[in-house]
């Protein structure tokens, strides 16, 4: 109760556009998103770039939050970055076009923060389609429930659940395997 | 993150599958939340939170000056709409409404009796009447002059009465 009258009160001071709250919220919730961009791209620029679009979003659009679920809202605006960004053609294409430099010129070197190849989990996600991957970033990193992530997909509930029991049981053999 | 709003995983899933169905779905979402909670992913930079913190401050002035113009757009759009709606309401009631030119005005007595001074020769009932009551003030100042011999008295109510007769036969007309 606290935390949601908390939650309440710095959204108000967002709205008045104070930078304190702005600030709150970007401690409260660049963790989850990041994180939740990062499995969705396996890449730590792209993130972290996705992360301060996400955040430049939240200031712009903070006057159209009509109450309910922040998170919700929240991810709503996250998911559309993160849509936007597999559909800038022109990014993705540079992106590919310096990963091929990079290697071709051997001055690529395996990071742990870029989809490297110690992080198992990010490698057998990579094995999932794009869809069921989000819906699984969603469910984890969002913490929403599933009937919020139903109403943020636009499809009955029924199909989330399934969709996401699917995902998880192949995510879970995938890596037991 | 164990949040998910206090909700029951178990009421969820047992509205769509049947008990072992739900209680195997459980399991394998639980399994899998767990992989992810062993296999966290990357936190990110401090310096990136402290650019992103610097680029809001930088954006607040121009957000706020942006929500402002928002304000006022939206304003002027609601009068500009009333505005509308108004004359078009206007220019619907002059529609309906008879135009200045085009006024008749009627009156229930003719022209010609409204323009004479003679209401009695210009109404036939009136004239009878008119007459009556002629003859009734002469009979009266008969009367009163001495002229008349006879039962005063009894004449005076006489033409009364026939006074209050013929007044009360107009008003029947």
């Amino acid at each position: 109760m606290t935390k949601s009258n908390d939650l309440a009160r710095i959204i108000t001071g967002c709205k008045g556009s104070d930078a304190k709250c702005f600030s709150q919220i970007v401690d409260m919730y660049a963790s989850r998103c990041y994180g939740y961009f990062y499995r969705l791209t396996g890449n730590n620029d792209i993130s972290d770039e996705l992360l301060s679009e996400l955040f430049v979003k939240l200031v712009e659009k903070i006057g159209s939050y009509k109450g309910g679920s922040f998170e919700s809202w929240l991810f709503k605006i996250a998911s559309n970055i993160f849509h936007d960004h597999l559909r800038s053609k022109h990014r993705r294409k540079k992106l590919v076009e310096v990963q091929i430099t990079e290697f071709e010129s051997g001055t690529i070197e395996p990071k742990q923060s870029d989809g490297d190849l110690t992080d198992k989990l990010q490698i057998q996600l990579g094995r999932l389609d794009k869809d069921t991957r989000e819906l699984i970033m969603l469910r984890f990193y969002s913490q929403l429930s599933f009937k919020e992530i139903a109403q943020i997909r636009s499809e009955p509930i029924g199909t989330t659940l399934a969709k996401t029991h699917r995902a998880m049981k192949k995510l879970r053999q995938y890596m037991e395997g | 993150m164990e949040d998910r709003n206090q909700e029951n995983l178990r009421d969820l899933f047992d509205k769509f599958f049947d008990a072992e169905q739900a209680e195997r779905c459980i399991e394998d979402i639980q399994k899998a939340e767990q992989i992810f909670r062993e296999h966290p992913a990357p936190e990110p930079d401090d310096m990136l939170i402290a650019n992103i913190k610097a680029e809001i401050a930088m954006r607040l002035p121009a957000a706020r000056a942006h929500r402002f113009r928002r304000i006022i757009y939206e304003v002027a759009g609601a009068a500009a709409a009333i505005l509308i709606v108004a004359a078009v309401s206007l220019q619907l009631f002059k529609k309906d409404a008879p135009k200045n030119g085009d006024v008749v005005y009627a009156s229930l007595i003719p022209t010609a009796i409204w323009e004479s001074d003679d209401i009695a020769a210009d109404d036939e009932d009136l004239a009878v009447y008119t007459a009556q009551i002629e003859q009734i003030e002469d009979e009266v100042m008969t009367l009163q002059s001495g002229e008349e011999t006879g039962n005063g008295d009894s004449t005076i109510i006489e033409l009364e009465m026939e006074l209050i007769e013929i007044n009360s036969d107009f008003w029947k007309d």
